[in-house]
């Protein structure tokens, strides 16, 4: 095997392009199975209290009905700690929108006509839905997401306060957001005796299967789980959902195939969403803007049925190097559908709030945002003290500088017009943690010279499946074309989600050790046998074995924003982000995740809200009409780079994550920029028109 | 999301839509492009007992002329209004206006019969049309017609002057003449969404001046509105006159509150667009 | 459990209904509708065609958008039997009989601009449209016509590049 010019890093068109344009590639609703019926999702019309009943009897008579499946009639499933999955067990209700009944029939039609015609009566309770900084049920949950202290402090923040010689101490806040993916979640369950097989929309196939396992008592042997296209996530898809063991039980009841898709209003209450967050952001420095305080508290909410707890002060705890810091969260269990992790969850919002005091404290310190980071930049961890494997925060801001032309800003705000235009500029800077989590991957060497990788990877846009083809191209030494990489199967071992920025570097851990394997076996056995060869990687010793370090990717995000002076109208000519987040595997696609992830952060500063309706207890702008994500139109110019980054206490190709940086820090460059060029803070987000005007 | 059930019926001709609109009873539709109607079937706000597609009706969808209107059926598509030249000729406006409806797909679809006759108060073409002093042509079982002005139109919330048995088949709008300038700004806080607040202006230009103005907005009530205040305050003044008359845009307007501005902003918003669009109207100094 | 099979396979609709006749993609099909079945659910659910996706269902996305009599239209909103005697060009009927891809498909493919793939057929779709109407004259008029298509993902600056390249080829 000679060694070819390696792949990793050069700007490969997505190996599944040509399947995605012409439409080839099937998503899990699409899977033509014979006899396949239709289930149609009932849902709560209450916000808290019980079922009283469900007119079954009638929902039969409906034409093409085969079953009202509802908590009466349902099979037991084995308890969970994920309450969610527990559809149909009982009577209560835990927010408005929750499954009530699931109705099934031999078309999408018919389903929908007898879920609109059932009847269900309710004894409804008092809800109580909205969050506040001072609700009396506020508590300190155990940990927060995924597993980082809840509360942490160094050294006296009071004291580092009082000795400040400026302060800055607001409250911001960020609303309810929606995922969105253009896919539905979807479903279709198929049994084989007391094998389950469940073509799924998620975010990994292994995670769905060992919970479908577990809900349904059954080895994980005999459940699959078929994930081969995925129309996004953004977290939302990061485990299963409640359609996934609604789509099984149905499927098991009826014994023939059941498709599950939830509508998109549905999934406004069935499939997570961020929390909304209300932010205190303290910091204290001398006059040239370094910290000796930093205080962030935030409140959050969960639900009833599952504790989800964001991380969103995490972002306090890597940033600014000073000596005395303190992170809060407290949350509250609300009668609202549970939140769930959405791009970014943690650094999105709390970038907002800290990043947005930071610009707050620049000016009252009279010194240059960039410049007030640089002095800040911290050389340990600055909770724990943990060394950085790596950190260019300074080196991104300062490449964004050039680039961005930000030399010559004049720092006054509300001075610059063009006709009606206020026009302003802001940064803010990003990170995001770069983990790898415990992984395995086989490779196989056809006799005829191909190379088949099998790992439980995802691609839900991220071009995973093209990196990893390329990772292992170069691995093995041969071309592209040779290497054949099959992911979203749960038969081809654990690994690790698309979620948390650490699918590529924890999956590319696993390829590139059975790649190695595999050429050593090859070596061995002096070339290919007839029969072929495989080797299989698992990882989990690995990353028991890393250092404690700090690892994070950082960033620099600018925007220059037009505000109108008399409607508040904001335009975003220009975003640049500079990133520095490892290794880059492929030029092309990792450009898409950074500008996606950026794009993200434009429409979550300007149009992202999810309103809560308190009397009924749902969001009241339940669809894509009502719920703004950005169009092709509000998109300007959106650039990105990144540093020639090497870290080597990563994983073997230095990979760090893409996939959320992108949207950390965008809306406060945004806010900062329309400050800048408004004169008026924007603490709240979206930044709407009127709130520009009336801050 | 599927809508209920109904019967679909399909009309060869207007006189055949009536005589089934008059079979089903009061419970039956008109669907033309379905833009509007089928969404509020799927999510249940409408369940009608049967679809009459008029949108077949070939008869229904032309642009022409005369002397002083142009004459539009009412099956006429957006994106046909839009690229007429006709009506590019004889008011621009109205093809302006066209071509900033809901999105490109929505206006390949959506007729200019349907939009008017939805009576959303968020629709442009009614306001368009209601500051044009267009009329509307309404069709009744044996082909006898009445014309309702667009002053006399519009009624209520989704509420228009059409009759259960008639058919609105036919738009008249007045042709602008060389001293005519005109205006449409739509405010949206996403690319193609509804209007928040749009502004019609029409003025004829005097020596330099205002002759007279006509100008209607866009979600401000339960109909499309004329601001008289504003056309009052305009009427034989100069440019300098602009501002003050534009506060008055709020006048006798009665704007709603919901997830994407508050009544008092769109009050607002009311105000600098009538100042911009008279302005933009006038034409620059 | 005992009320799972009380009804039989294949139970009439109740209602009256209607048989239409189109082309798709210029082969004919005819087929006995549901007036309730939108042109889309037909495509993904009767015709095995489900390169037309499913985001909204409610006309607010796009993924869903078909040529219709070569008008792009979204296909969620077109109830199938106000179809009959029209023609549907669908992702399927884009690419050439010998699977050479479309110019505009390429560009796709080159500038990245898709993600997930989601709405990339609808994108496409959209996409040769708004150059057939000649909506192309500058970036920010592709832009505006093409936000009736919405990307989760956020490739708009792919989408636009692309339909930049292919629209310059053509005026070329």
């Amino acid at each position: 095997m000679t060694t070819l010019s390696r792949t990793v890093g050069a700007p490969v068109n997505r190996v599944e392009g040509k399947a995605k344009v012409t439409g080839e590639a099937r998503y899990a609703a699409e899977f033509p199975l014979t006899r396949l019926a239709y289930g149609w999702v009932v849902q709560a019309t209450i916000a808290r209290g019980r079922v009283l009943s469900v007119e079954e009897e009638a929902g039969m008579r409906m034409p093409g009905v085969l079953a009202v499946i509802t908590h009466g009639n349902a099979p037991r499933l084995q308890v969970v700690d994920d309450g969610e999955l527990l559809v149909l067990q009982d009577e209560q209700v835990h927010y408005r929108g929750q499954t009530v009944a699931l109705v099934v029939a031999s078309t999408l039609e018919q389903a929908r006509a007898a879920a609109d015609a059932l009847r269900v009566s309710y004894a409804a309770e008092p809800h109580d839905v909205l969050l506040s900084a001072d609700h009396p049920r506020l508590y300190a949950p155990d940990h927060v997401n995924p597993n980082y202290p809840t509360d942490t402090l160094t050294g006296d923040v009071e004291a580092g306060m009082a000795r400040a010689e400026v302060t800055v101490d607001e409250t911001y806040s960020t609303p309810a957001e929606h995922n969105n993916p253009m896919e539905p979640h979807s479903s279709t369950a198929q049994w084989d005796g007391d094998r389950l097989t469940v073509y799924d929309s998620n975010q990994g196939a292994t995670r769905v299967h060992q919970q479908l396992a577990q809900v349904f008592g059954l080895d994980r042997s005999t459940v699959r789980v078929l994930s081969e296209h995925v129309g996004g996530g953004f977290g939302s898809k990061g485990s299963a959902r409640p359609q996934t063991v609604l789509a099984a039980m149905a499927a098991r009841m009826l014994d023939r195939p059941v498709r599950v898709t939830l509508s998109r209003q549905q999934q406004f209450s069935m499939v997570g969403y961020r929390t909304p967050t209300i932010q205190r952001v303290r910091l204290g420095a001398d006059r040239s803007g370094r910290l000796a305080a930093l205080d962030h508290e935030v409140f959050e909410q969960t639900s009833t049925l599952y504790e989800f707890a964001e991380q969103t002060a995490l972002f306090s705890r890597v940033m600014y190097a000073t000596p005395n810091l303190r992170t809060r969260h407290r949350l509250v269990a609300l009668d609202v559908p549970t939140p769930r992790w959405m791009r970014a969850p943690g650094e999105a919002p709390g970038s907002f709030a800290l990043e947005s005091a930071m610009d707050e404290l620049a000016e009252a310190c009279a010194v240059d945002p960039i410049e007030l980071r640089v002095r800040n930049d911290a050389a340990v961890e600055p909770e724990g003290g943990r060394p950085f494997s790596s950190r260019n925060l300074v080196a991104c801001l300062s490449e964004g500088a050039s680039r961005f032309g930000w030399a010559d800003r004049d720092p006054r705000p509300a001075t610059r017009r063009d006709g009606r235009w206020l026009i302003g500029t802001g940064v803010a800077a990003s990170t995001y943690p770069a983990r790898s989590a415990p992984s395995t991957a086989s490779v196989s060497a056809e006799a005829n010279g191909a190379f088949v990788v099998r790992v439980t990877a995802a691609d839900i846009g991220t071009g995973a499946r093209t990196a990893l083809t390329q990772v292992a191209a170069d691995e093995l030494g041969v071309p592209l074309e040779r290497v054949d990489v099959r992911i979203g199967d749960s038969d081809y071992g654990p690994a690790m989600i698309a979620g948390g920025s650490m699918g590529m570097a924890s999956w590319s851990w696993a390829v590139v050790k059975a790649c190695r394997q595999l050429r050593a076996d090859i070596d061995e056995h002096g070339g290919v046998p007839d029969g072929g060869l495989v080797a299989r990687a698992d990882t989990a010793d690995d990353i028991a074995a890393q250092a404690n370090l700090a690892r994070h990717g950082f960033g620099a995000q600018f925007a220059e924003v037009r505000v109108d002076v008399d409607t508040g109208e904001i335009r975003v000519p220009r975003l640049l982000g500079v990133f520095a987040v490892g290794r880059i595997i492929n030029a092309k696609t990792a450009r898409s995740q950074l500008i996606g992830g950026m794009t993200w952060g434009l429409s979550m500063a300007l149009f992202e809200e999810s309103v809560m309706d308190a009397e009924f207890g749902d969001y009241l702008n339940h669809d894509l009409a009502g719920y703004h994500v950005a169009a092709n139109a509000d998109v300007q110019g959106i650039d990105v780079s990144w540093l020639d980054e090497h870290d080597d206490q990563l994983n073997p190709l230095g990979v760090k994550g893409i996939g959320e940086i992108g949207i950390v820090g965008t809306a406060a460059a945004i806010a900062n920029a329309v400050y800048h060029a408004t004169g008026h803070r924007q603490r709240h987000l979206p930044i709407r028109p009127d709130r520009v005007l009336s801050p | 999301m599927i809508p209920a059930e109904f019967n679909y019926e399909v009309a060869d001709s207007v006189d055949h839509a009536l005589s089934l609109l008059a079979g089903y009873g009061p419970e039956a539709k008109l669907l033309a492009g379905g833009h509007s109607l089928i969404p509020m079937m799927k999510l249940r706000f409408a369940r009608p007992s049967a679809l009459v597609d008029i949108g077949r009706i070939a008869a229904l969808s032309y642009v022409e002329q005369d002397d002083g209107h142009i004459r539009i059926g009412a099956g006429t598509r957006h994106h046909d209004v839009h690229h007429s030249p006709l009506i590019e000729a004889g008011c621009p406006l109205l093809s302006f206006t066209a071509g900033l409806i809901g999105d490109p797909q929505v206006r390949h679809k959506g007729t200019i019969g349907g939009s008017v006759a939805h009576g959303d108060p968020a629709s442009d073409l009614p306001t368009v049309l209601l500051a044009l002093d267009a009329e509307f042509v309404l069709t009744g079982s044996g082909g006898a017609t009445r014309v309702v002005p667009a002053s006399d139109f519009f009624k209520g919330f989704f509420e228009t002057a059409i009759g259960p048995e008639e058919i609105l088949t036919e738009i008249r709008v007045p042709k602008l003449g060389a001293s005519s300038g005109w205006s449409y700004l739509k405010f949206s806080r996403r690319a193609q969404d509804w209007a928040i607040v749009g502004v019609a202006a029409i003025v004829e230009r005097s020596n330099g001046g205002i002759g007279s103005a006509r100008v209607a907005l866009t979600n401000m009530g339960a109909t499309p509105l004329r601001a008289s205040s504003v056309e009052q305050a305009l009427a034989g003044a100069e440019r300098d006159a602009i501002p003050a008359a534009a506060a008055m845009a709020p006048e006798g307007t009665s704007p709603t509150s919901d997830t994407n501005a508050g009544a008092n902003y769109r009050r607002h918003l009311a105000d600098v667009l009538v100042g911009r669009a008279v302005e933009e109207a006038l034409g620059g100094p | 459990m005992t009320s799972v099979t009380m009804q039989p396979e294949g139970v009439a609709p109740a209602r009256p209904t209607v048989v239409a006749g189109f082309t798709v993609n210029a082969a004919s099909v005819r087929l006995t509708l549901d007036p309730r079945e939108s042109l889309l659910d037909v495509l993904r659910e009767r015709l095995g065609l489900s390169g037309t996706k499913k985001g909204c269902d409610q006309g607010q996305c796009g993924a869903c958008t078909v040529h219709l009599d070569g008008r792009r239209v979204v296909s969620c909103l077109t109830p199938a039997v106000q179809v009959d005697g029209q023609a549907v060009v669908t992702i399927e009927g884009v690419v050439a009989p010998d699977g050479t891809l479309h110019p505009l498909q390429q560009a796709f493919i080159d500038h990245d601009a898709l993600q997930c793939g989601y709405c990339t057929p609808g994108q496409v779709m959209s996409g040769l449209a708004c150059i057939a109407e000649g909506h192309t004259t500058s970036d920010d008029e592709i832009r505006e016509y093409m936000s009736g298509n919405l990307c989760r993902c956020g490739a708009y600056v792919g989408i636009v590049a692309a339909i930049r390249e292919v629209a310059d080829r053509a005026e070329a």
